[in-house]
């Protein structure tokens, strides 16, 4: 895989008269990643993907995807897949037609294409309803034939935006299973508002607020992964003098029965103290959570700069 | 992207265009008028025929006909007709040779040059104007250049307008043989697919319209008003060309008779001479395109 990084956005503007969209974004994904694309509505997440898929011009800026330049259908062709958000399907169609017509448009010729589409609406399970009208079929069923039309011809890169919109829990565990197993082979950026699935399917994250960057890194780095824990313990009294004797250089919190205990040095050579102190002192471990969640994360970083 | 590379996703794109367009129920309904509205002016024909003929049955004191046709031979002979011929293809010399082909074909022809513009602006209004609402564009627009999204539209376009007249050829050619005496049915066919030809011809500049205007907004409604008021207009300054022509301003004249379609429209009678017209309005559509084009280039999606 090259050393390239699969999308690379300087500074990046968009206006749409009076209102900033994106505001000088500059990120970088790494190739190979599953990458959230994290923002609360109006952040600029579906224009950042207009831009970088070549549906809007921006304001100003730069746009590298796969090393190539700014998007070009012709240097792309065949790999680079969207699904727009708020694109609709053109539903006189059956989803095979469909998925023929635009991998025959990535460069295919008819019977691979016909072998893609099957392949993918198997992939969507849609595999029994090919011949079906698009307009007859249901929103979850339009939203997997856009997300397998993104897939055609297995990408380098993919952008899905809000691809579980719409899908019912199992549909959207069964999509989140079929993307996962793409990791590592190709590159996927991935928006939605569920972060709880996001955390547990990408190992990427690019947050945005009001078309600005605010975090961007790995899901361990974003989350703080390494370096910190969350003790649900049993009642008890907490021993937390002799943790802060024991690990002079972390820092221990008590809210009620939550120990929060994060530290710059090594987390599971602290980890074996914490828990010994512990033990001594005849308190359970009830629970225990890694990192702060992209969740408590994301609300942080959008209130610390909502706030500046 | 080389040349062969795109002519490989216009027509691929133009493929897909059709079997959309053919799903609708507004391109059928579309088709279904026009053949309705050539079969029903071929009929209206036959009756003025009939009503010709009878006046001249009259005048040579012959007992009058019930079907037209009858009298066809003593028709052309005469002055009214020849000035009726006249009038529908534009010159002396051209009704020498329409003299030799059915009348009915000729007829359908001059129809045609009326009608299919107004046809072919309406339906082409709607190619791309209607996917930019939806935003279906875009799952093209990922996967070829715009340019070739937009030429393939409007050769899908023209594929259609291409069925819709030759359908139309049906409905005339069975209004002749029912209701007009002494047609040959090969030759009388074979006539009208020859000069359907050139309708088709005729026709590109418009679907070119069309598929501008449908580029230039995303209500497809907006966009059939474009077109149709475009082409509405292109007849206008065709009249007033010929105004300019007859009062002196033979310039500015000659200038609108090479860009509009109707300035080459007569020539299209000609035997031989039609071939010129013809590649000048396949190269007419493209130019009106890309007007379209312009803007469609620089838009967001």
């Amino acid at each position: 895989m090259s050393d390239t990084p699969a999308l690379v956005l300087k500074n990046v503007t968009k206006k749409y008269g009076t209102h900033l969209a994106l505001d000088n974004l500059s990120l970088t994904i790494p190739r190979g990643v599953i990458c959230g694309f994290i923002g609360p509505n109006g952040a600029g997440k579906t224009t950042a993907f207009s831009v970088i898929s070549g549906f809007v011009q921006p304001s100003s800026g730069s746009v590298n995807i796969l090393g190539t330049g700014a998007f070009d259908p012709y240097i792309l062709k065949g790999r680079f897949g969207v699904l727009p958000q708020d694109a609709e399907l053109s539903d006189r169609h059956t989803p095979f037609e469909l998925l023929v017509h635009l991998a025959r448009l990535d460069g295919m010729s008819v019977a691979p294409a016909r072998d893609e589409a099957n392949r993918l609406l198997s992939l969507v399970r849609l595999r029994d309803r090919p011949n079906d009208r698009i307009s007859g079929l249901s929103h979850g069923m339009r939203r997997r034939v856009a997300v397998a039309s993104a897939l055609l011809g297995s990408p380098e890169l993919v952008l899905l935006d809000e691809p579980m919109a719409g899908l019912d829990p199992v549909q959207a565990a069964s999509l989140r299973d079929s993307l996962k197993q793409l990791a590592g082979v190709q590159t996927l950026v991935v928006s939605s508002h569920n972060l709880y699935e996001l955390e547990r399917l990408c190992d990427w994250v690019v947050m945005l607020d009001a078309g600005r960057l605010i975090a961007e890194g790995s899901m361990s780095e974003v989350t703080g992964e390494s370096e910190r824990l969350e003790w649900e313990l049993s009642p008890g009294d907490v021993p937390l003098d002799a943790l802060r004797i024991a690990l002079p250089e972390d820092v221990f919190n008590q809210e009620g029965q939550v120990l929060s205990h994060s530290t710059s040095a090594n987390l599971d050579e602290s980890t074996i103290v914490v828990m010994r102190l512990l033990a001594e002192s005849n308190i359970a471990i009830r629970g225990l959570r890694r990192g702060v969640g992209l969740e408590e994360r994301f609300i942080r970083e959008t209130h610390a700069h909502g706030a500046t | 992207m080389t040349l062969l590379g795109a002519l490989r996703d216009i027509f691929i794109v133009a493929q897909f265009e059709v079997l959309r367009a053919i799903r609708t129920w507004r391109a059928m309904a579309l088709f279904f008028l026009y053949a309705i509205a050539a079969s029903g002016a071929a009929y209206i024909f036959t009756q003025v025929v009939l009503a010709i003929e009878n006046g001249l049955a009259k005048q040579l004191g012959v007992p009058e006909t019930q079907v037209a046709g009858a009298m066809l031979t003593e028709l052309m002979s005469s002055d009214t007709f020849r000035s009726l011929l006249e009038g529908m293809v534009g010159s002396e010399a051209a009704v020498e040779h329409v003299l030799n082909v059915p009348v009915l074909a000729v007829f359908n022809l001059w129809f045609s040059f009326a009608l299919i513009p107004f046809f072919a602006a309406s339906a082409s209004a709607e190619s791309v104007s209607i996917d930019l609402r939806s935003r279906s564009l875009r799952f093209e627009a990922l996967r070829t250049g715009r340019m070739e999204l937009i030429l393939g539209r409007y050769v899908g376009q023209l594929v259609l307008t291409g069925i819709a007249s030759m359908l139309s050829i049906f409905g005339v050619f069975a209004v002749g043989m029912w209701f007009m005496r002494g047609n040959d049915p090969v030759v009388l066919m074979g006539w009208l697919f020859w000069l359907t030809l050139r309708a088709w011809f005729f026709s590109m500049p418009f679907a070119g319209v069309g598929v501008a205007a449908s580029q230039l907004t995303t209500s497809p409604a907006w966009a059939r008003v474009m077109a149709v008021g475009i082409t509405a207009g292109s007849w206008l300054l065709y009249g007033f060309a010929n105004w300019m022509s007859a009062n002196e301003y033979p310039i500015i004249a000659d200038l609108l008779f090479q860009i509009l379609p109707q300035g080459w429209m007569h020539q299209l009678w000609e035997p031989t001479a039609w071939i010129l017209p013809a590649i000048v309005c396949s190269v007419l559509g493209p130019v009106a395109v890309l007007v379209g084009f312009i803007r469609f280039a620089g838009r967001d999606l």
